[in-house]
Formats: C-alpha cells, structure tokens, sequence
C-alpha cells in the first residue's frame, strides 16, 4: 500500500543525548535508591527482605509477562504488533537479571520463610514438606528457572536482532519454533519460581493455581508498563507514526483482556477455597482479612478488575491515549497492591504497615531493569526493521 | 420546474417518479480493491450518499469511505450482558434465600462467591445470543429477496470482483448520470439495475 512512505517519516533510532539523559536519570535514581536500601539493610532487616521480594516479584513477573507476550507473539504470527514488539523484547532481555537481582532473596531466606526455621523440622505438615522446602533446593530451582527463562529470552532476542540485518524470514520461523517449547517450560517453571518465592511464604497453604496468578498478574504489569513506555516514547516524539492509534487500541485490548484474565484466575482460586471451606486452605484468607489488610480485597476488586474492565470496555476509551496511560499507570499500581497483599501480611499479620524501604525497593529493582531495558534502545532500532510483517503492521487499522 | 416538465415527458434520466422506483441503482464493478475504494472516494466527493459495496472478503478503510455508521451491536449487547448478569443475581437470591430455604454444608442462603460463576456464565450467554441475534437483525438476515441478484454478474462479487452499487434512493441518483459516472470511475461492466 502507498500507506507506507507516510511513516518512513519516523525515526526508528534514539538520538544519543535524549538517550543519555534517559540513562544518566535511571541511573541516579538506582544510586539513591540502592543506598537507601544498604541503609534500609543495616536498619530492619526483615522489613528490607519483604519489601525487597515485593519489589523482585513485580519486576521478575513482569519480565515474564513480556517473555510469554513475545512468544506469543511469535506463535500467532500477529502482525499488527510488530511494530512494539522490539520494545517487548527489550524488556524481555532483562529477564537474565533476575540471576543477580534474586541474591538477596537468597540472602534473606532465613528472614522470610518460616520453613527454613527450625521449628519447622518439628511441625508435623512442614517437616513433611522440608524434602522439597530448603535452602538449597530453593537456591537450585530458583537458578534452573532463570537460566531457563534466560536461554529463551536471549536466544528470541538475538534472533530479532539479526532478522535486522538480512531480513531473512528464516528468523521469523526460527523465532516461532523457539516459542512453542518456550511457553510451556515457561509456564511450568513460573509456578515452580511463583510456588517457591510467594507461595511458600505460608509454607502449611498451597494452591495449584497459584502459578498462573503468578504469571497473569505478571502480564498485566507487563502489558501497563509497555504501554506506559510506549507512550512516554511517543511524548518525547517517537515512533508517532508507527505505533498509531490503532496499535494503541489492540494494546489496550490486550490490557483489558489480561486484567479480566487475572480477576478470572484470582477469583476461581478464592471461589473454591470459600467453596471447600477447610481451615488448611482458608486461613491464607483469613489472615489477610484482619485489620486494614481488609481493605485490599475491595481495591483489588475494584481497582484491579471492575473499575478497569468497564473503563476499557468501550471501543472509544481504548483509542483515548490520555486515558489509557492513566490505566497503565493505574494498573502498574495494582499489580504492586495485588504482590503487597500476597506478601506482607507474612510480616505484619496485624494490618497495613507501609515502609519507605517499600518505595525504594521498587525503585531499586525497577531503575535496574530499568538501565537494562534502556541498553537495548541505545543505537539499535526501536522496531523490528527487517521484519516482514513491519509494512503490514504500519498499514494495520481495526476493523 | 425544467425538472418537473421533462420528467412528465419521460425522457431518459427524468422518468416519472412511479418509473425511477423500479429501479433498485446502477452496479459497476472493478479489478481490485484499490480501484473499489478509489471509485467510492470519487463518488463521495460527486455528492453520493446512499451506496454499497459488495465484495469477496472484507476490505479495510470501506466501511470509512463509504461513511458508515459504526455497528450498534456492541451496545445491544451490553445491555442483555446487564440483564444476564442480574438475572442470575435475582435467580440464585430467590431460590435460595427466599423460596426454598436449606442450608447446605453451613453455607449462607445467599452469598456472592458461589454466584458469580452462574452471572458470569448467564451474562454470556445472553451476550452471545444477543450478539448473533442482533447481527442476524441488523444485517436483515434472512431476506429472501434482494435487487443486487438482478445484476447480471453479481456472482463475481463472491470470486474476484469488486461491486458498487449507487441506489436510487440516492437524492442525486439519475441513472444515466451515475451510470456514466461509474464508468468514468473505471467499472469494467456497468448495469442499471432493476428493483
């Protein structure tokens, strides 16, 4: 279509200062914010481990979340996302941070969970579970995970990259024979990670379901910062052509349509434990039904399902950029309470006790990804330019 | 006045009132979409309203071209969404808590947690009747009877032809006028066509 030399008029490379300013601001951000952690370290150690695996579980689910959405992308051959799928992928490259980012998960398991005590070798449920449940294994599952998660983030990565140079569709085969065994040793090694650094934090409660929660919380958190990326990048003046309205619109879709998954998921997995009604399964709710922990189940309810489902139902609300950044950012909040809620009444079972090491745990963990993520944009195209589906997907409209 | 006088005379272009009612429009048809879509641009431009496209597979930017309205259907079904959604509320309420009390392993009468599965699934099944109903009524699904079939190649529009049609509900329709027009516009065979 003639469609085509009208977007040729996008830049697909940063210029070198804005992306400097970018980086040199993450990494100021990273330096207070890691100093406020060691500081943090040295005053409340427990405080710092549970706001710490807060902040590491946001980031890492939504590492997945862009693994799994890159895949997916692969698998279907969509072509109206190409265009925003180099910057998917850019966070998806980060996934092989979590090797140095969970070491003070490693470090602190001694503060979070119950099953590495010794009372717990004389609790008759846990002593049962201490085979599966120990420091080591929990060091040896976690670090399988990631070099598994890594093997196909860095390989899809590099296949997109090279697609670059030729063009070959080869690399567009490549990408979605990688992605087929991809998501299923994603999905079977996210509840492995999930069931290990959040479930077992309750170490006597489990639930089969926990892993996709896990991860479709991790999805929402990925799709509303991509969204917020793509949209800060078109502020400053990129890619206003090639990810347009349209684009926009499918993601907000998909934004929709994974919040809505996740409220399935969540809902189905507390429907039946109400339902079952056996004190081993309903005392996880119960404690986060004490004090002000109470008040998350409606913002979850609300803020995370109801109130974004109907404001993203309509046609003309998705294709609202002002609108739909807000949710992004909205959503990027909400995946924070729905980690928050999951986590912290471990340490404070009596009600809500916010923390400024909270703040600058997420700010830590997130400026790192952040600088990782920032990397890949740094004199490499913003798109997928060899791609052979690209002049589809800048013709691409919504029916 | 002049309009009037020739109609009455039943020239070419100005047949009287009873007689242009026959006539359900003129139908071209063209090579490819981009023609399609370049013939409906120019046809709007000349001031036609009242037009349709007919083609083997949907063809983005037409529904643009042509100015039609966006679909009411997500509306519609919104609303059976609402009531399926209520009704189940209204449904699980009653039986349980109202006509036939018992309580069931210690459970509450009514509560919501074991009731959004059956508003879940009740809103979608009356959203997706809802929305193939609806489409069967907006799109006047079945009519046994349409004008288009009098176009003598109106099978092309199901293999590799693209068709317009401009309907003689058209305020400017004059079936010679449009027929010369869509020819200009390029159409490979063009047909007056008859109610």
């Amino acid at each position: 279509m003639a469609r085509h030399t009208e977007h040729a008029s996008d830049s697909y490379f940063l210029k070198p200062e804005a992306w400097s300013a970018v980086r040199n601001s993450l990494a100021l951000v990273a330096l207070a914010a890691w100093l406020a952690l060691a500081a943090g370290y040295a005053l409340d150690r427990q405080q710092f481990h549970f706001s710490y695996l807060v902040a590491f579980a946001w980031f890492a689910s939504a590492s997945l979340g862009a693994l799994f959405f890159v895949m997916v992308q692969h698998l279907t051959g969509s072509a109206w996302s190409v265009t925003v799928r180099r910057l998917m992928e850019n966070m998806m490259r980060t996934v092989p941070l979590a090797f140095v980012l969970i070491v003070p998960v490693f470090l602190g398991i001694h503060s979070v969970y119950e099953w590495s005590h010794p009372e717990a070798a004389r609790d008759p449920v846990l002593s049962q579970k201490l085979g599966y449940l120990n420091e080591k294994w929990f060091i040896i599952r976690s670090l399988i995970a990631i070099a598994l998660w890594s093997l196909f983030a860095l390989r899809l990565y590099a296949i997109s990259r090279r697609q670059d140079d030729t063009g070959s569709i080869e690399y567009t085969k490549a990408a979605a024979k990688w992605s087929a065994p991809g998501t299923v040793a994603l999905f079977l090694t996210a509840s492995m990670a999930s069931f290990d650094w959040v479930m077992s934090l309750e170490p006597h409660w489990w639930s089969t379901m926990f892993g996709v929660y896990f991860l479709a919380g991790g999805a929402v958190g990925f799709m509303a910062t991509l969204i917020a990326v793509c949209l800060m990048l078109r502020s400053a003046g990129y890619l206003t052509q090639s990810i347009r309205e349209e684009h926009y619109h499918d993601l907000g879709k998909w934004l929709f349509a994974l919040t809505t998954f996740w409220a399935y998921v969540t809902f189905s997995q507390y429907m039946l434990i109400w339902y079952g009604n056996l004190p081993e399964e309903t005392f996880w709710y119960w404690k986060r039904f004490q004090g002000t922990w109470k008040a998350f189940g409606p913002i979850l309810v609300f803020g995370h399902f109801i109130i974004p489902f109907f404001t993203l139902l309509p046609r003309a609300n998705k294709r609202n950029l002002k609108l739909l950044g807000f949710f992004a950012g909205w959503m990027m909040l909400m995946h924070y309470c729905d980690l928050y809620w999951q986590i912290m009444p471990v340490l404070h079972p009596k009600g809500v006790a916010l923390h400024w090491l909270d703040l600058a745990a997420w700010l830590a963990v997130g400026s790192a990804y952040g600088l990782v993520f920032w990397a890949g944009l740094r004199e490499k195209p913003l798109v997928p330019v060899g791609d052979p589906r690209l002049e589809q997907c800048l013709a691409f409209h919504n029916v | 006045m002049l309009e009037a006088l020739l109609s009455r005379l039943g020239l070419p272009g100005y047949e009287p009132e009873a007689a242009r009612q026959k006539i359900y429009g003129v139908i071209g048809d063209f090579d490819t979409p981009e023609d399609l879509l370049r013939a409906i641009r120019t046809a709007r431009a000349a001031g036609y309203t009242r037009m349709e496209a007919y083609s083997p597979f949907p063809i983005h930017g037409v529904d643009e071209a042509l100015g039609a309205p966006r679909s009411p259907l997500g509306k519609i079904v919104i609303v059976f969404a609402l009531i399926g959604l209520s009704a189940a509320v209204l449904l699980q309420w009653w039986t349980g808590a109202v006509d036939y009390r018992l309580i069931i392993a210690g459970k509450p009468l009514f509560a919501f947690e074991p009731s959004v599965p059956i508003m879940f699934e009740l809103a979608v099944l009356l959203s997706a009747f809802a929305t193939v109903l609806g489409m069967f009524h907006l799109n006047r699904i079945p009519t046994y009877y349409h004008a288009f079939f009098n176009y003598s190649k109106h099978a092309g529009a199901s293999n590799d032809r693209f068709l317009l049609a401009i309907e003689a509900g058209d305020p400017k329709f004059r079936a010679d006028e449009v027929k010369l027009f869509l020819e200009s516009c390029g159409s490979r065979h063009t047909e007056i066509v008859e109610a």
